[in-house]
């Protein structure tokens, strides 16, 4: 037999293709699962095996969902379902981050991508799955390790502020103090005449008294909530109101005092945005203090805040000075960490405020002022608020 | 020329300025409770412009200034009160701990410096003191006033008289120096005692003297 490849019998031929076939299947690190259009198993992958932990004789013949948790698992039939029904696929031929179940019950994050098997005998779909756990550790890590920067910025902005937080707290302490000695000197004087008269003022002073306390408590709340360790989280914002409340804290740099704040806000409609309060405050709390270090020698010049829509989903928001401005030399590195103008300054100032825009899916940018200082903005997406609460926000999302 | 009940306001008036509402009504209230006239502005700028600067000069009390404060500060209209010739004393008060800040208001002529939160007691003093100083002030401007005038009503002769006389020269020596007989001199003299409205030459010189 010197021929062989003569003699070929297209049984061979079947056999082989089957066999790369098999070879290429076991030898990819991606998992992947052949299953029909009731979602029953038919191909279970090497790669499969290792990422599920199953055998394949665990797995061939069940259904898919047995590798899927909740609400997956739920919703799969429907799924499947639908796309018989009516040809719409919600997945086949976009990848989309989906979670996955261990036979030992771990759920750990996957990328999948879904395919349809033509020209077979009956209908089949093919899942590629990559485990993305440590693609989805890393970005976690980033954030968290973002929020660790700026918590650590936050307080040592704090530790600077210590004498402006007294003044903050000592203007109400001060002025409970004095009603509660007028009070005092009040009922210490005889005067039977008037008493209703007397009685009233003494009431409408008890109330400013507990208005004041009230007032010294929420210094220490503001400050507290900027300083806490914490993670990050996002929710819908009345972004003016925001700007206001920052506006309060930010008077624990006493310098604010002098300067004073100009506000041009867009009203109607208010705007509302999905954001981490307390890092946007933070952003705000800097380039306002970076504001007011800009114009150290003109010591009652305001800072102005403006906010505006550009279009009906992104806001800008403005913080404008008249002071010094930025070098073209500097500007370049103005983002960068560890640059800075200030002998006192550390420099992570501007670069943690844009890795917080950033985040929030922006870009915080610097641009001259007129006629003189600077200008830093930033853009982000917002909602219109209906009726000034942030519950109402009107939803465009699908 | 103005006379003494038209010169300073009868009444002691505390002017309390502070940017802070709270501050400015509690501090208000404390005053009203122990009976001492006071009023009230949430700025520097309004207090300078609720007064002609002739009636500024005139103004009879004390001030109770806050230092920091949006536009104007503290610091600022002390300089433009000093400059309108403001007769009142200043106790600063201020929420921060700054001593150099306290140190240039002291230097500058205030007259207390008042760290919030204050006990009640130590404002009551501090302002009792001021208006003390203040009618002191008052007591010594009027008094120069009308030892000025009295000096305005001798003749250019009386004048030179009373000098060397409270120079402690002999009428002998006078009369001879101005040129003039001995009897005139004591004429003069005595005119000088009358118009200065004083008994005895040690009463002259103290007058005079206190003046210059």
């Amino acid at each position: 037999m010197n021929s062989t490849h003569k003699l070929t019998n297209p049984n061979q031929d079947e056999a082989d293709a089957l066999a790369k076939l098999n070879a290429i299947l076991n030898a990819t690190v991606d998992a992947m699962i052949i299953i029909d259009h009731t979602g029953t198993i038919e191909l279970f992958n090497a790669a499969a095996q290792r990422m599920f932990g199953y055998s394949v004789q665990e797995v061939i013949g069940k259904n898919i969902k047995m590798l899927m948790p909740e609400p997956y698992r739920k919703e799969h039939d429907q799924y499947l379902d639908n796309y018989m029904k009516t040809n719409q696929a919600r997945i086949i031929g976009i990848g989309r981050e989906v979670k996955a179940c261990k036979k030992d019950g771990e759920i750990f994050p996957i990328e999948l991508s879904v395919g349809e098997v033509k020209e077979s005998s009956h209908k089949q779909f093919v899942g590629i799955i990559r485990d993305i756990s440590d693609q989805v550790q890393a970005r976690s890590d980033a954030i968290a390790n973002r929020e660790r920067l700026a918590h650590v910025t936050r307080l040592s902005t704090m530790g600077e502020m210590a004498a402006g937080i007294a003044h903050e707290i000592n203007q109400p302490l001060s002025a409970v103090s004095s009603y509660a000695q007028a009070c005092k000197n009040l009922l210490q004087r005889e005067n039977s005449q008037a008493d209703a008269f007397q009685k009233q003022k003494l009431t409408d002073t008890l109330e400013k008294i507990s208005n004041q306390a009230l007032r010294a408590g929420e210094v220490i709340r503001r400050l507290r909530e900027f300083v806490k360790k914490r993670n990050t989280e996002r929710e819908y914002i009345n972004f003016n109101d925001l700007i206001q409340d920052t506006i309060d804290l930010a008077k624990v740099d006493t310098r604010l005092l002098d300067h004073g704040i100009q506000l041009d806000l867009c009203s109607a409609p208010t705007p509302c945005l999905l954001i981490d309060q307390v890092q946007l405050q933070q952003v705000l709390f800097n380039l306002i203090r970076n504001a007011i270090d800009a114009m150290e020698d003109q010591p009652s010049a305001p800072v102005v805040i403006q906010s505006k829509w550009i279009n009906e989903q992104y806001l800008e928001v403005s913080i404008c000075d008249t002071g010094y401005g930025i070098t073209e030399e500097n500007r370049a590195r103005l983002f960068h960490p560890f640059f800075t103008t200030k002998t006192s300054g550390m420099g992570m100032g501007l670069p943690i405020c844009q890795s917080i825009i950033q985040s929030h899916g922006g870009e915080l940018k610097h641009s001259a002022g007129s006629p003189q200082g600077s200008v830093f903005s930033f853009t982000l997406p917002a909602k219109p608020i209906v009726n000034n609460n942030t519950d109402e926000v009107t939803n465009n999302e699908e | 020329m103005k006379n003494k009940s038209t010169l300073f306001k009868a009444e002691q008036i505390v002017h309390i300025i502070d940017d802070d509402e709270a501050v400015l009504d509690s501090l208000s209230m404390l005053l009203d409770s122990v009976g001492v006239q006071n009023a009230i502005y949430d700025n520097a700028q309004t207090f300078l412009n609720s007064f002609s600067s002739d009636d500024i000069s005139m103004l009879s009390g004390c001030i109770v200034l806050d230092i920091r404060m949006p536009g104007m500060s503290g610091m600022e209209c002390q300089q433009r009160l000093e400059a309108l010739k403001c007769p009142l004393p200043i106790i600063f008060v201020t929420g921060h701990g700054d001593v150099p800040m306290a140190v240039e208001a002291m230097k500058k002529g205030a007259i207390e410096f008042i760290q919030k939160p204050f006990r009640e007691q130590v404002l009551l003093d501090c302002i009792q003191h001021a208006l003390e100083v203040n009618r002191n002030n008052q007591q010594r401007t009027l008094h120069a006033l009308e030892v000025e005038k009295r000096c305005k009503s001798l003749t250019e002769r009386e004048n030179e008289v009373m000098h060397r006389v409270i120079a402690g020269q002999a009428n002998k020596v006078i009369a001879s120096e101005l040129n003039l007989s001995q009897r005139t001199v004591e004429i003069h003299r005595a005119n000088v005692m009358d118009k200065m409205q004083v008994k005895s030459l040690a009463e002259l010189v103290t007058l005079v003297v206190a003046k210059e």
